[in-house]
């Protein structure tokens, strides 16, 4: 009989409240996923969950979850070479835009494909948006919810940074004939491209993770604003009523002192709220605090952070292995296949699993669920690691891991 | 699974909680000791006075510390440490940093004296504990032997009769038929919608002492009739105004079931319980209700133990057809008339203000 409570190594256990495990597909071997999922509904009425890849070699899994405890994989793709990066895709219809992310400037593929998935098992090449240049890694993460205009975050051959690490921005692509994408609009943080007037922006003093956008998100139900979290830059809410000059009309900057890495900007349309995660990108506690911040946005210039998400003891967390922080969020997409709300919030925090809130009190966000998996096989960073959360109309969780754990079907009662 | 719902069902989610109570010797620790060695009890936390007490074989434990055991059976044992609030969180927060089990039950042993209405308030009314748990089921025991004659003197045990969900008679091998039918009498006087149930030795499977209370807002008819107690009650046995039998009238317990066709004024109803509470709040030992209403689509769940009430919780949708507030009074010394008028002499009050 031992003397303590714990007989295992901590992130080998799984952690579950209000969240059960309907399946877990490895995807083959290849269960190291990105963050760009989406679900489709196909003609034929099967649902089909859509994942880009982490890194190469492969691209992006299709599996179908139209019975949740029974995933089938209907298609894996394999990348034209190892030094590229699909991590991001978003599904319309029966429209996939993939993004494409090189390790170094000039390589190709750079910029995103667009595929006709109306057979899932054979998606069909339409058109590539080549974002290729000189100073240019292509797209990091793309936004495609209205069929018509893809939203992204990418370099392109024209645009040449102040700082190596500031090589992408905000770009708008109109795909409505989507055999021809053709660039729209634009726009960047001031002082981010050479011959801007504006100095270029102080490093952050600790993590330097760069002024770029993550995440790009336009909303039907708001069609005129872009809400943009800008890595380093902060988050920045932008008028896009004139998509060839996008303005600046918020902006909340929080680092220094916090540390960087704005990741989401997802706006709760009917509360005029905004909720912002930051990423996590170091392992062990050593970027901590990576949050998830509740902003006032009833003035759209004056945005007030009120509260965070609260999150598991960093002291127990960051020592099961790999990062430990915010991340990702369920970003209450449009679509048939989506599960929408304004006061639930759900978000992926690596080793922290996936974890819902209830912020119907804005000032007091409640932790309401969380799940988080044991370490998967073969996990280079020896704990779950997950990395994106989608939740579909019946429900069901899908999160994914960042290394090896492949998908996870979750049901959550609330 | 959540279908459309997009915000929190107010039931849902929380970990369900049972209190065991009964008076001294009344058999908790022999029974608690037979339930945490059952199969059914994985991931059940129990928290229970004091570790030695229960007497679990070292080859059950799989490991332990001062304050915790966890059997091989995958169940929690706990000691109660400072208060019940603090053991509670304490637990909650050590289950989410993985420190123990991800247990999705609890069993609270109250100690022999206690009275089982701060426990129940506490977990009704807590703010704090109220986002990860629900009182589910108060079970007491009362021992075949000594129950009477312990009902008949003092005032402890009858309110731990009065106030359960279910009754275990404990020691029923030691009575003989009469005495345990007698008993059985009392109890049924005591707390008609509670099922009673024999135990030999403690054993009693989990099933008896769990699920009573609702667990999401679509409460299905069976749900609903088996957290009210038993339907259609006004009409039974249990339906007393008169004082149970060898007590004086002003300490008798009393249960009863109020109906109402009309649908209510919120504002009409919670005047109604307010008076009530402020008047006699120490007497009214329990209130459950299904509470119709105007322009709610479903009803409104409220509870209560003695002056503080849980937060009431709406509905999603009526379980049948019959759309009447039905409310379960437990009482000591307060009859079915006084409760009913003081409803019709508030809501013709109310309804004359309206004009």
């Amino acid at each position: 009989m031992s003397t303590t409570m714990s007989t295992q190594s901590q992130a080998a256990q799984t952690l579950a409240w209000n969240m059960k495990l309907v399946a877990q597909h490895e995807l083959s071997g290849f269960g190291g996923m990105g963050e760009g999922t989406n679900m489709q509904k196909t003609k034929d009425g099967r649902r089909i969950f859509w994942m880009a890849h982490e890194s190469a070699p492969k691209n992006f899994t299709g599996v179908d979850v139209t019975d949740p405890h029974n995933p089938k994989m209907v298609v894996q793709t394999d990348l034209p070479h190892g030094d590229v990066r699909s991590n991001s895709l978003d599904v319309v219809g029966d429209l996939m835009a993939v993004a494409y992310q090189t390790k170094k400037w000039g390589l190709k593929p750079a910029g995103f494909d667009l595929f006709d998935i109306s057979t899932p098992e054979k998606p069909r090449l339409i058109a590539h948006f080549d974002a290729s240049g000189p100073s240019s890694r292509g797209a990091h993460c793309v936004w495609f919810v209205d069929g018509e205009y893809v939203h992204m975050s990418c370099g392109a051959p024209d645009f040449t940074p102040t700082h190596e690490k500031d090589d992408q921005f905000y770009r708008i692509i109109d795909v409505r004939n989507p055999s021809k994408p053709t660039e729209v609009g634009r726009w960047w943080y001031p002082g981010t491209r050479k011959g801007d007037a504006e100095p270029p922006p102080p490093r952050h003093p600790k993590f330097d993770g760069g002024y770029r956008p993550h995440n790009t998100n336009v909303y039907p139900g708001r069609p005129n604003r872009a809400y943009v979290a800008y890595i380093d830059g902060g988050a920045w809410i932008l008028d896009i009523s004139d998509k060839a000059h996008p303005k600046a009309v918020g902006h909340l900057q929080y680092s220094p002192p916090y540390n960087g890495f704005t990741h989401t900007v997802m706006p709760l349309l009917s509360r005029d709220l905004l909720i912002v995660s930051d990423e996590c990108v170091k392992d062990n506690g050593i970027d901590w605090p990576k949050l998830t911040w509740v902003v006032d946005a009833r003035n759209e210039s004056n945005l007030v952070p009120i509260a965070t998400l609260p999150l598991p003891p960093v002291e127990t967390f960051s020592k099961r292995g790999g990062r430990f922080g915010s991340h990702n969020l369920h970003e209450n997409y449009p679509g048939p296949c989506a599960w929408r709300s304004d006061t639930i919030v759900l978000g992926t925090f690596f080793n922290g699993g996936v974890r819902a809130f209830d912020t119907s009190n804005p000032y007091q966000p409640k932790e309401v669920a969380y799940f988080v998996p044991g370490a998967p096989k073969m996990s280079r960073a020896g704990a779950i690691q997950l990395n994106d959360v989608f939740v579909d109309d019946r429900g069901l969780v899908f999160t994914v891991d960042r290394f090896a754990g492949g998908l996870y079907i979750l049901e959550m009662s609330l | 699974m959540l279908g459309t719902l997009t915000a929190r069902d107010p039931l849902a989610g929380r970990i369900p909680v049972s209190v065991v109570t009964g008076f001294l010797g009344s058999g908790k620790t022999t029974l608690i000791n037979r339930l945490l060695k059952r199969p059914d009890m994985n991931r059940v936390a129990v928290i229970v006075n004091e570790l030695g007490e229960v007497g679990i074989d070292n080859d059950l434990v799989e490991v332990s510390s001062e304050q915790m055991m966890l059997l091989n059976n995958g169940c929690l044992c706990c000691v109660l440490r400072g208060d019940l609030e603090e053991t509670m969180r304490d637990l909650f927060i050590k289950r989410r940093n993985g420190e123990i089990i991800d247990f999705d039950r609890v069993v609270i042993e109250t100690t022999g004296l206690a009275d089982p209405a701060p426990v129940m308030q506490t977990l009704m009314t807590d703010t704090m504990l109220e986002d990860q748990y629900r009182l589910d089921c108060v079970v007491t025991l009362v021992d075949a032997v000594n129950g009477l004659g312990q009902i008949a003197t003092l005032p402890e045990p009858v309110k731990q009769a009065a106030l359960a969900d279910r009754l275990v008679i404990t020691k029923s091998d030691l009575a003989d038929a009469a005495k345990l039918e007698e008993l059985e009498a009392k109890l049924r006087e005591l707390n008609p919608p509670a099922p009673i149930r024999r135990a030999l030795n403690g054993e009693i499977e989990l099933a008896f002492l769990v699920d009573v209370g609702l667990r999401n807002v679509k409460g299905k008819l069976e749900d609903i009739a088996r957290w009210l107690g038993a339907d259609e009650r006004e009409s039974e046995r249990g339906d007393h105004d008169e004082p149970a039998h060898g007590h004086r009238h002003d300490t008798a317990i009393t249960s009863f079931c109020l109906r109402f066709e009309r649908p209510f004024s919120w504002a009409v109803f919670t005047q109604c319980m307010d008076v009530l509470t402020a008047l006699r709040g120490p007497d009214l030992l329990r209130v459950k209700g299904l509470v119709n209403v105007e322009s709610r689509a479903g009803p409104m769940v409220v509870q209560g133990v003695q002056h503080l009430f849980h937060p009431p919780v709406e509905l999603a949708a009526w379980p049948s057809e019959d759309r009447s507030s039905r409310i379960v009074f437990i009482t000591r010394g307060i009859g079915r008339s006084e409760v009913a008028n003081l409803f019709a002499a508030i809501g013709a009050v109310q309804g004359q203000a309206k004009g």
